[in-house]
């Protein structure tokens, strides 16, 4: 397993891929490029010509009031949304209507929802065994022990045999990561994970986030947590009605805002 | 923690005693309190002469004489053992079940027992080896419970208690129904089982083929019923996920098969499957109407199930989908792995609720000119000078009996949800 900053990684990550990640931030490649990329419901534009690259290991930060586009952004990105315009391409997987490149950027990209949307009739470990059973076709055993190996990154082995239901949110929000972490993505995606929390299990899942980034997977979060965007976000997005408006490393944000929407929304939520 | 914590306080008192609720309840003000004395008056004027007509008037001798023909029809004598052995199966899975939902079954199998130790030890006629194979279920019953594995989240039963620890690692062993797939395999052996005990196998000593005519009274009902409900769950969930599907033909298909039949009275169906469809059967081929019954009523439900299904299917959250589709589950896999098992999770209460409304509706076959219960009522006072007069006790019988079965079915489901967590996330 590939070593990054000390931690050991969460999922597998091929030699020439862990070589792109031991170089600084700026000479890794783009693994999400989207171009001009709109979404329309019917007449109503959610997501407005965004174009953001990610560089592979970096952390984004997506923020913005409700209703501005952030999730069906970034839904776009696995296909939960079809784009209508722009150009989308995932580790360098155009993103078509063609079943085999979205089976293969299904493989490449995890999500964890805000409401963890966890399979209530499986237990822990046949929620983090299914898709590796059914998709990747590894053997039980094998998919039981990656199982494992994973609910023990996040602290909660001893659950594994219990329904859903009988876990805290926290705790299932914890399996939900694992859940995704077990098909090995190259990019996770978190829509407003911490967001359906009470207070006191927010921090366990920001805690398991924190330290999936720091082995170098790639992270699209939409998150209003920001003592977590200041801490570990590479770059923070700012979406207002539909439209990408700022983006740019936590320090810009935070203390010298370009965008005059930008300002006004963090002073409302600081 | 060191300082212990001062004791929660006690919630206030709720009931407020029998005098309180009474008159909070009953007597809350002068309008309603005229209301409960007369309608006391009258339910104890009610009760008091059923009763007396019950217990006093009544005279029972026609159940008891008859008693075969209500609960087997015009089955074999020969062939009655064959049915106790099918009980005994039942008191197997009875056992089981009692041991894995244990708050679901277990009323369900002592009521089941009680009435096979009543029966057994009745002072009526009847052969002493019979009887001995109805006082066979009550060891039965506990067989199968040995046989299932104590649910992980259950506290030792009694029965364990008794045997002490000591005997703990050979229950473990013998317990053999340990997983699902065993549970169902346990329950499809019974249920070929029966049938083969029931309808007898051509040549095989012991195992007369039955004239299908010669079924009838309750078994008829009941046998209709299970295997309607039991055949029409698969068709009903091809159906349903024919409705789901995006290929317009069998879309279109199955809307119309579910339609057509919905909007057709069983009483029709029953009726054209007698008479309309043999036009279309080559002239050799004669198909009993027990089997035209059982193949009518089971389309029938199949319609009801698949509308039961899809809803089920459709009440199941959409983040289970996004879920699926984000892990890279094809849409096949989703429906088959995440929302179809939900579904029917979802869906218990309605097919046993199913069940109940099919089991009353296979009275109809008398239509086609079975014997089934109520039939066999009928033509049990009518036919016979000697109970002419018995009608009432007959028929009071008859609705004893199809009460008890349907309240007893809504019970255990009701706690089969409660069991599985229906509504649960
Ligand atoms: N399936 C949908 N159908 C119609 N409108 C939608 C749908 N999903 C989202 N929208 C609309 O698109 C806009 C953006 O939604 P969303 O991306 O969920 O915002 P955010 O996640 O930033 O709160 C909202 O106005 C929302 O009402
Ligand atoms: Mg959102």
């Amino acid at each position: 397993m590939a070593e990054t900053n000390g931690v050991q990684a969460a999922v597998d990550i091929p030699a020439d891929k862990a070589e792109i990640l031991a170089r600084p931030l700026e000479e890794r490649d783009d693994i999400v490029v989207c171009e001009n990329v709109h979404k329309w419901f019917g007449d109503f534009c959610a997501v407005r010509d965004v174009s953001m690259r990610v560089k592979r290991g970096e952390v984004v930060v997506i923020f913005g009031p409700s209703g501005s586009g952030k999730s069906t952004f970034i839904r776009m990105i696995n296909r939960l949304e079809e784009h209508q315009q722009g150009r989308i391409v995932i580790d360098g997987i155009e993103m078509t209507n063609d079943v085999r490149n979205l089976d293969a950027i299904r493989r490449e990209v995890g999500m964890v929802f805000q409401q963890f949307n966890l399979f209530p009739h499986i237990t822990v470990l046949g929620n983090i065994t299914l898709a590796p059973q059914r998709v990747r076709h590894l053997p039980r055993s094998e998919a039981e022990a990656l199982a494992m190996r994973l609910l023990e990154r996040v602290g909660i082995p001893e659950q594994a045999q219990k329904y859903p239901a009988e876990l805290s949110g926290g705790q299932q929000q914890r399996v939900a990561i694992a859940r995704a972490l077990a098909m090995q993505p190259q990019i996770m995606l978190f829509d407003e994970p911490t967001s359906a929390l009470d207070p006191e299990m927010i921090k366990e899942v920001l805690d398991a986030m924190r330290e999936l980034a720091a082995t170098g997977m790639t992270m699209l979060c939409v998150t209003h947590e920001m003592g977590f965007a200041r801490e570990v976000a590479d770059r923070m997005a700012f979406f207002d009605e539909g439209a990408l408006v700022e983006l740019g490393p936590p320090d810009q944000i935070f203390n010298n805002p370009q965008e005059d929407r930008t300002k006004l929304f963090l002073d409302q939520i600081l | 923690m060191t300082a212990r914590a001062a004791p929660a306080p006690l919630p206030p008192a709720t009931t407020v005693g029998l005098l309180g609720w009474l008159r909070q309840n009953l007597f809350s003000s002068r309008g309603n309190g005229a209301v409960t004395v007369v309608l006391a008056v009258v339910l104890v004027w009610f009760v008091f002469n059923l009763g007396s007509w019950v217990f006093v008037e009544a005279d029972w001798t026609v159940i008891i004489s008859r008693a075969p023909l209500y609960i087997v029809g015009l089955y074999p004598y020969e062939g009655y053992w064959r049915l106790c052995i099918c009980l005994l199966l039942i008191s197997v899975l009875l056992g089981m079940a009692w041991r894995a939902w244990p708050n679901a079954a277990r009323r369900f199998a002592f009521g089941f027992g009680a009435v096979m130790l009543f029966v057994g030890v009745f002072p009526h006629e009847m052969a002493p080896d019979h009887r001995a194979l109805l006082l066979l279920n009550l060891p039965l019953i506990g067989l199968g419970y040995l046989l299932t594995p104590r649910p992980a989240d259950a506290s030792p039963g009694r029965l364990e208690a008794m045997a002490g620890s000591a005997l703990s690692p050979a229950l473990e062993r013998v317990a053999i129904f340990s997983t699902p797939r065993r549970k169902v395999i346990a329950v499809f052996v019974a249920l070929v089982l029966t049938m083969i005990l029931i309808l007898g196998i051509a040549g095989v000593p012991g195992l007369d083929p039955v004239n299908p005519q010669d079924l009838g009274g309750l078994m008829i009902n009941l046998l209709l019923a299970f295997f309607g409900i039991v055949c029409s769950l698969p068709i009903g969930i091809g159906l349903a996920l024919g409705r789901r599907s995006s290929l317009p033909i069998l879309k279109v298909a199955c809307v119309i098969f579910i339609e057509v039949i919905r909007g057709v009275p069983l009483i029709t169906l029953l009726f054209m499957s007698r008479h309309i469809l043999p036009l279309t059967f080559p002239e050799d081929l004669n198909i009993d109407r027990v089997y035209l019954a059982g193949i009518t009523i089971t389309i029938f439900s199949s319609a009801y199930m698949a509308e039961n299904v899809r809803g089920g299917m459709a009440a199941v959250h959409p983040g289970q989908a996004e879920a699926a589709r984000a892990l890279g589950l094809r849409d096949w896999q989703n429906t088959l792995l995440i929302t179809l098992p939900q579904g029917l999770r979802n869906i218990i209460p309605a097919i046993v609720g199913q069940f109940i409304s099919l089991f009353k509706d296979t009275s109809l076959v008398y239509f086609i000119g079975m014997l089934d219960l109520v039939e066999m009522g009928r033509v049990s006072v009518q036919g016979n000078q000697e109970f002419i007069d018995n009608g009432r006790e007959v028929y009071l019988f008859i609705a004893l009996v199809f009460w008890v079965f349907c309240f007893s079915m809504s019970f255990i489901s009701r706690r089969i949800e409660g069991a599985l967590g229906v509504g649960r996330r």
